[in-house]
């Protein structure tokens, strides 16, 4: 049996973090679960984070993720956050059987661009009850989002359960840099349940139902088929035709528990999400979050996704000649997995530094049950996320 | 709704739970387990019992290790975490001074070479510990939860009264108490400080609506000689009374959380304790050695 390592009694540790190094312990501890809350000594914090990701021939990095956050006389929280994303690079835009076989092909034509993006989010506490208003915004060149959103919290059982419920509006406009013209509406209420319930100190389950419906302008004016066929001298090329309207439900089921004795955390989520247009996905990630002392943390993950294809998804353009049809291969029957790792670093002070790195790899021979289709092109990328934040 | 008391003996205190509660049956059905659970640690870690874990582990100090459950494990884990933030100034073995202390009136100051000679049987850093065993590695060493055990029955059984259902509680464990949510009508509990010097007058009243409240002091059992006060809360380094304060009253989300703030603040005494406060950011409120009070509590903590 091994004595407590350090022989000599420790310099005292930075203040800041005595009550969070404390509470920690005594979280491990069968105790009261409103311990879950008690590091929160803090008022607010703030935080920045840069984004990159890289998939052949394509490089967006989100540059930089600004937030901060803070609790005003204990019943306000303020959120903001800004972004700027820059995105640069060729994009896949044309899906054609030139060959024999559709496959999509990179056009040549780069693409630049620059989104700047923003969101507000208000909370007022009620005792157990809390209603939260937010607004975002995100600007493009050829796209404009503004959303809304309201939100009810309510904590009953003694905080053992919390029921929230949410209604946000999203419009849209959807323009293109190939064509001036386009200037479209797109209309998206969203309503959320959801229900959290903590089912022992250490574990709880949050399940939420979100359903969408969405009205307007869907067509990807960058995505374009070019079909020969065998008996006709000349290819047709067809504009990306989707459906005015989608209609989504999609279900999250999350689930965490803490091992106190391996000072560990389980995260497992699943996710089912449907929409009219005949997708159907099933998302399903494990993590492990190990804190290693007190200042390290690790959490590897693997993210599994799987998804059947939109009805009126094809490569090629069918004959006769559909009044929808699209070949992004985002509508394709595919499945694809993701692995990642994540590092923490918290400092006495309570600033944290974090760095994720990860991969992706989507194919159609990843598809749960096989079927996937067959011109999906398998995609490849990297990403990385670097954030630091620091309460006050 | 009508308040419903419960006085009970345990730890050599009496000890109460006040629950809000429809009628004195229901109360009495949401106290009970409470009380129980404070009687359950009391008898698994008292050092007055021969049977209690801690009684088991002095008794094979400098002998084989001693078989633990997850439960000790942890109240271990948040000893070392009390060791490690004051810079081994809260020692879970530095009881074995009590050998050299007599805390009654007419008893002698230990001398310098009689606190000497227990010191090399203090020393957390040398318990030898994993999830499973424990073992103190010199014969005489002594391994007490003083500063944690009792603050740790408080929270158990304000967990003990949620489970059972009760929204408005309070449970006080000789001055160190969980508070469950506000009172019916919403307001907050009146805590009363005890004064350091008067027996049975409150020298503060702090509204707390939620968490616990945890207070050292130098009150409890005391000696003192030539007019110097020697109090039980004991420096491991020289086995002399911690000095600086007459009582220190932290507030935290959890009482284990908060005696152990206050008992670390007495041991670093009033300077070095005052700052370890405000660094901590939690609401305190202490009286000094000579009587001035320091009250840095808002209007109502929660």
């Amino acid at each position: 049996m091994a004595a407590t390592e350090d022989r000599e009694a420790p310099a005292p540790r930075a203040r800041g973090g005595a009550l969070a190094a404390l509470t920690q312990a005594a979280l491990a501890l069968p105790i009261l679960a409103i311990a879950a809350r008690a590091g929160a000594a803090q008022v607010g914090e703030v935080g920045i984070a840069v984004l990159g990701y890289k998939e052949r021939g394509l490089i967006k990095v989100t540059e930089p993720v600004i937030w901060a956050n803070a609790q005003i006389a204990e019943v306000w929280e303020v959120q903001a956050s800004a972004a700027i994303d820059i995105i640069t690079g060729a994009s896949p835009q044309l899906v054609t059987n030139l060959s024999g076989k559709p496959v999509q092909a990179v056009t040549g034509a780069s693409i630049n661009d620059r989104r700047n993006t923003g969101d507000l989010h208000v909370t007022r506490h009620f005792g157990d009850f809390a209603l939260s208003g937010s607004y975002t915004e995100s600007n493009e060149e050829d796209y404009h989002s503004r959303a809304y959103g309201v939100e009810g919290r309510w904590d009953l059982d003694h905080k053992l359960t919390t029921i929230a419920a949410g209604y946000g509006r999203s419009n849209d406009r959807v323009g293109s840099s190939i064509d001036q013209t386009l200037n479209a509406p797109r209309h998206t209420d969203e309503y959320m349940l959801g229900v959290t319930r903590i089912l022992t100190p250490l574990s709880l389950v949050q399940s939420t139902v979100a359903i969408a419906r969405g009205r307007g302008w869907y067509n990807d004016p960058y995505k374009l088929t070019l079909t020969f066929y065998p008996d006709q001298i000349l290819p047709i090329l067809l504009a990306d035709r989707r459906p005015d309207h989608r209609d989504t439900l999609s279900w999250l089921t999350r689930y965490r528990r803490h091992f106190p004795g391996a000072n560990a955390t389980l995260q497992a989520d699943y996710r089912y999400y449907r929409d009219d247009w005949g997708i159907r996905a099933h998302t399903l990630e494990v993590a492990w979050q190990q804190d290693l002392g007190d200042r390290w943390s690790v959490r590897p993950a693997l993210r599994y996704y799987t998804q059947s294809a939109a009805d009126f998804y094809s490569p090629t353009i069918p004959r006769p000649q559909p009044e929808i049809v699209s070949s992004d291969q985002r509508l394709a029957a595919f499945g694809g997995l993701s692995p990642s790792l994540r590092l923490t670093y918290r400092f006495a002070g309570g600033t944290v530094i974090e760095g994720t790195a990860g991969y992706v790899h989507d194919a159609r021979s990843l598809r749960f049950g096989g079927g996937g289709s067959e011109a999906y092109t398998t995609l490849r990328a990297v990403f990385g996320l670097v954030s630091v934040s620091r309460p006050f | 709704m009508s308040l419903h008391r419960f006085a009970f003996r345990a730890m050599a205190a009496v000890n109460e739970v006040q629950v809000h509660a429809a009628d004195r049956g229901a109360a009495a059905a949401m106290a009970a387990p409470a009380i129980a659970e404070v009687r359950r640690i009391e008898e698994k870690y008292s050092r007055y019992r021969p049977e209690s874990v801690v009684s088991r582990i002095n008794a094979q100090a400098g002998g084989a290790p001693v078989a633990i459950d997850e439960e000790t494990a942890g109240l271990l884990d948040f000893a070392d975490a009390c060791w490690r933030q004051s810079a081994g100034l809260f020692d879970a073995t530095s009881g074995v001074l009590r050998r050299a202390w007599r805390f009654e009136p007419g008893s002698a100051v230990p001398s310098r070479e009689a606190l000497e000679a227990l010191l090399p049987r203090i020393g957390w850093q040398r318990v030898e510990r994993t999830r499973e065993a424990v073992r103190l590695p010199l014969a005489g060493m002594e391994l007490d939860f003083g500063g944690f055990g009792k603050e740790y029955a408080v929270d158990r059984a304000a967990l003990a009264l949620r489970e059972a259902g009760a929204e408005s509680a309070l449970v006080n464990l000789a001055g160190d108490l969980a508070i469950l949510g506000p009172q019916p009508d919403g307001t907050p509990w009146n805590v009363g400080i005890r004064h350091p010097r008067v027996e049975n007058v409150a020298i503060a009243t702090l509204p707390v609506a939620s968490g616990a409240i945890a207070t050292s002091g130098d009150y409890e059992r005391y000696l003192e000689v030539d007019g110097v006060r020697h109090c039980h809360v004991l420096d491991p380094r020289t086995g002399r009374s911690a000095r600086g304060f007459r009582s220190v009253t932290v507030h935290a989300q959890t009482c284990i959380v908060a005696g152990s703030a206050s008992t670390i603040a007495m041991l670093m005494g009033r300077d070095a304790g005052l700052e370890w406060l405000d660094g901590l950011a939690v609401a305190h409120f202490c009286v000094l050695e000579d009587g001035a009070i320091i009250d840095r509590f808002p209007a109502t903590v929660s």
